[in-house]
């Protein structure tokens, strides 16, 4: 090269470095991350995260649609935007039945659809069935499953029925596993008062379906003739049940919930469920216009046909581009609503997200979004946002495959990790030992599992057969471990990385062991993870679907999905008879129980409770780092006077 | 010539149609599903899932439906992840955006390149010689991944003239940034095949005849010996225009662009199948139809080409 390239070439590169040094301290001295301007109207400019997958409620579980979702569509009930608590929308008030297997639900009588028409109880019949009906193929059904016959409907399954009495086979008498009847399960007996709040109103109501469904839960078995004659070879007392009965296909009319009148609605459940109100915020319940969907079909969401129910309705919508939302006259809470606008961007690269924040062209933006990197810089700042998070991150262990089939093993390994210099170096988590977030859930007795001890787990370690050595230099060594047998893997992305070298040296300097790492893309990552096709470690994360420890720990309730092999009936009978449990107090003790006994087992390694932490400009009003990242969008405003902005992070205290 | 036109379309068809099964393959054996995410589906719902988009059906017939659809229609079918959209509105919509910084960065680099590096061969070893190919060394060896956020550091984080991302329409000052990042490393290659094809031309025997003529200089360099010079340019250009006008996954990502770019790279990683495929074969078509084109200018740029 000769002298004068090398001249310009040096020069270049100079002026870039003191751009980007000059950009670096300027944004240090200043209290927010970028401009604050607020924008000329009442818009409120969002982004939201990956392009949205449909803006059907019942589609997608994703949580940027969740956000979408909640300013198009309403449910009975909201999330407070602080507590995340259930807070009344659509039903004005509700009463459960003394051990929470029944709902009513009064609705507001001024709900309205964008078009107008009334909002009506049957509206939620409609969009109850709907979400569990198997065409609909919704991601979310599950969720659905507590209510009385969703998940046999879901599923396809048929009741028997004996053709000359017309008296169905019931669920009791051929699973000794089935749990107690709850009140809704019980005929109904005028004389004792279901519900303690009881307007004494109760038998008025009590319609034919009521009366059918107050009954004990009737046996179901699975549609097809394949599953159904596997079930009926492993069981030769339904085997001889059978004879001469008919089978009778579950309807969605025969899901337990119903339209008193078009104002009060029911919901009866199969097990009692305190958490339901809490749930019913969530997507799945969120009510979408039957006249609407029947007539457009899979086009009903498109801007010209969609009809929606919630603060705002749709105005324009350019995928990959922005979808813009504008306030709804015909919402039943206008009045409350704000914002004139809300423009959503599908974003997905962060540092553009964060470039796109600090010039002002967005006002907030999704958890997650500040890279490691940044934290240093944009924590210091008045617009920062971070709180405690619904969310954990932890490892998952394939317990089938030896040596992690050990207990000791599996124990070894978690004890050999420091979490709490994990958390110092994620900077934003919190180090977590059990497998529920910290701090989440006010009143439940969360266990504590293992701490960090590297003398432990070297004993524990040559206990299963693998000794742990000093060498000279004070380093150790474990040459009979099979590292060939152990790996970990992850789904490529720079944080996932650097908590793989994290965890990879703490072995490394604590137990001699250097575990190989294996990185792949997303959906094979999940793919190979569910189906179990690795040796060693996988990363897990969890994030509440709603509040409650059971979000949690139903991960491990049902075998083969959870990504680890791990199943154990023990488990799923405790946490069985915690749900059972009328008392919240004592339901809570026994949950805590059943994560114990969790943890003990070690089919995962704990590592943290995750944190919100994203940037808002100081002029965005009602919007709370809440556990969950779903902001009741009606709340929000873009305040003008400065002394009433936001100065650091408002608090969550109600 | 109009044969070979011909022939040239003809063999086109098969070649996309070996393209497309190549590319279905390929995502069929791609482990995950559209669907699939951190906590595993329960078995009923994964079912209603596959059947309602009939990935429960057998791989041929799903095949066979496909390629029907695609012969019979040019239909590419209905995007697994975006819910009722289909491929060919996806394609259509995106394809303008990918297209109006394709062809303002094409134009761009050609303008910019095929002056500086004309201007490089005309004064050899000059200080403007040294220093456009410096720029261009540089233009070479900076990748776009790079580049696109100095110039967002620069221009948007701390003088805020431009902004940093977005698509704003067209025309409007969200493309500068975006196209001045896709140009440069076309705008390098064509300034240095320019210099040399122009260096090379300028050495050559009718370039003296024309200069011994008594032509002016400026009909020496336009008439004559761009018109020689820029042959290697035309050959590099034709790929690189389709490479543009499909959209740069990297660049569209950088700048949150809703082309076609970013859709490809999306569908990748959502296994959203009937995008991926409509994608592919668009590229295809494409990049085939450039060449093609780039055959015919060759033809009329040389006649030595020409049969």
């Amino acid at each position: 090269m000769s002298k004068q390239k090398q001249i310009g070439l040096l020069l270049l590169l100079a002026s870039i470095a003191l751009a980007a040094i000059s950009c670096n301290t300027s944004t240090a001295k200043e209290a927010f991350f970028g401009k604050t301007v607020p924008p000329d109207r009442n818009i409120f400019r969002y982004v939201t995260g990956d392009e949205p997958e449909s803006l059907d409620p019942a589609i997608s579980n994703g949580q940027p649609e969740a956000r979408i979702y909640m300013a198009l569509y309403d449910g009975l009930v909201e999330y407070h935007p602080k507590t995340l608590g259930p807070v009344p929308a659509l039903a004005e008030r509700w009463e459960a039945n003394n051990d929470s297997s029944e709902f009513k639900f009064f609705l507001r009588h001024n709900g309205r659809w964008s078009n107008g028409d009334p909002i009506t109880a049957q509206d939620f019949v409609y969009s109850f069935r709907r979400v569990v009906t198997k065409e609909t193929a919704s991601r979310n059904a599950y969720l659905a499953y507590y209510i009385k016959y969703a998940q046999p409907f879901n599923e396809q399954k048929v009741f028997v029925r004996d053709p000359q009495t017309n008296q169905f086979l019931l669920a009791k008498d051929f699973d000794d596993s089935t749990p107690p009847e709850p009140i809704a399960g019980a005929p109904l007996d005028g004389a004792k008062p279901e519900y303690t709040t009881a307007d004494n109103s109760q038998t008025e109501h009590d319609g034919d379906f009521h009366k059918q469904l107050h009954t004990p839960l009737r046996l179901t078995i699975p549609g097809d003739a394949k599953g159904r004659n596997k079930l009926l070879d492993a069981n030769p007392k339904l085997k001889a049940a059978m004879a001469g009965k008919e089978l009778v296909p579950i309807q969605a009319e025969d899901i337990g919930v119903s339209a008193i009148d078009d104002y009060t609605l029911r919901i009866s459940l199969v097990q009692p469920g305190p958490f339901l109100t809490g749930l019913l915020a969530h997507q799945a319940f969120r009510i979408v216009p039957q006249k609407i969907v029947e007539k457009y079909g899979a086009n009903w969401t498109q801007p010209q046909n969609i009809v929606t129910c919630g603060p705002f309705k749709v105005k324009t919508w350019q995928p990959y581009d922005k979808l813009v939302v504008e306030r709804d006259p015909m919402y039943w809470d206008a009045a409350t609503v704000k914002l004139d606008e809300i423009h959503f961007y599908p974003m997905s690269d962060n540092p553009t997200i964060m470039n796109l924040y600090k010039v002002g062209e967005v006002d907030a933006v999704l958890n997650h979004t500040v890279p490691n990197a940044w934290l240093e810089v944009v924590k210091t700042k008045q617009d920062y946002m971070d709180g405690v998070e619904a969310a954990i991150n932890y490892l998952l262990i394939n317990v089938l495959h030896p040596p992690m089939n050990d207990v000791r093993v599996r124990k070894a390994f978690n004890y050999s990790i420091d979490k709490e210099a994990w958390a110092k170096w994620r900077k934003v988590v919190k180090p977590l030992t059990a497998f529920t977030p910290e701090g989440i859930f006010p009143d439940y007795p969360q266990p504590k599992g293992d701490p960090f001890n590297p003398e432990e787990a070297r004993r524990l370690m040559t206990e299963a057969g693998f000794p742990v050595t000093k060498r000279a230099d004070g380093s150790y060594t474990c040459p009979k471990f099979p590292v060939d047998q152990v790996e970990y893997i992850y789904n490529t992305q720079e944080s996932n990385k650097a908590m793989a070298e994290w965890m990879q040296a703490q072995w490394k300097q604590n137990l001699g062991i250097t575990i190989s790492l294996r990185n792949m893309d997303w959906k094979t990552f999940l793919n190979v993870r569910a189906k179990l096709e690795y040796k060693g470690f996988a990363r897990g994360a969890w994030g509440a679907d709603y509040m409650d420890p059971f979000t949690f720990l139903s991960l491990f309730y049902t075998g083969g999905e959870n990504g680890s092999g791990w199943l154990d009936p023990k488990y799923v009978a405790m946490v069985d008879e915690a749900n059972r449990m009328l008392d919240p107090k004592k339901r809570y003790e026994l949950l805590a129980k059943a994560e114990k006994f969790l943890i003990d087992a070690q089919p995962i390694i704990p590592l943290d409770t995750a944190a919100v932490n994203f940037v808002k400009k100081p002029y965005v009003k009602g919007m709370y780092p809440n556990a969950g990242s779903l902001y009741a969008w009606k709340y929000v405003y873009i305040e003008r006077d400065p002394s009433k902005w936001d100065y650091g992070i408002p608090s969550l205290a109600e | 010539m109009l044969r070979f036109i011909i022939r040239r379309l003809l063999i086109t068809i098969p070649t996309i149609l070996i393209v497309i099964t190549i590319a279905w393959g390929l995502v069929k054996l791609a482990p995950g599903n559209f669907y699939s995410g951190e906590k595993r589906l329960p078995p009923a719902i994964e079912k209603a899932i596959r059947e309602k988009y009939g990935l429960d059906k057998p791989w041929y017939q799903q095949y066979g439906k496909m390629m029907w659809a695609i012969v019979r229609h040019g239909d590419f079918g209905t995007s697994l992840r975006y819910e009722g959209q289909s491929v060919n509105t996806i394609i259509r919509r995106s394809l303008p955006v990918s297209a109006a910084v394709g062809i303002l960065a094409y134009l761009l680099a050609l303008i910019v390149g095929v002056t500086a590096g004309s201007i490089a061969a005309l004064k050899q070893n000059s200080r403007w010689d040294y220093s456009s190919m410096t720029l261009a060394m540089l233009g070479i060896s900076v990748p776009n991944f790079v580049l696109g956020p100095i110039l967002v550091l620069i221009f948007s984080l701390s003088l805020y003239w431009l902004p940093p991302s977005r698509w704003g329409g067209f025309p409007s000052r969200n493309l500068i940034l975006p196209v001045i990042t896709l140009s440069a490393i076309y705008m390098a290659y064509i300034a240095r095949l320019t210099r040399a094809g122009m260096l090379e031309v300028l050495r050559s025997d009718y370039i003296r005849t024309a200069r011994a003529k008594g032509l002016s200089e400026r009909d020496v360099v336009i008439k004559h010996a761009l018109r020689g010079g820029l042959m290697p340019v035309v050959s590099y250009t034709g790929p690189a225009l389709a490479f543009l006008l499909t959209g740069t996954v990297v660049v569209e990502r950088i700048f949150a662009l809703p082309g076609l770019g970013n859709y490809f790279i999306q569908a990748s990683l959502n296994r959203d199948e009937p995008l991926i495929i409509g994608i592919v074969a668009f590229i295809a078509i494409t990049l085939l139809l450039m060449n093609l084109l780039v055959d015919i200018a060759y033809a009329y740029l040389d006649p030595r080409v020409r049969y």
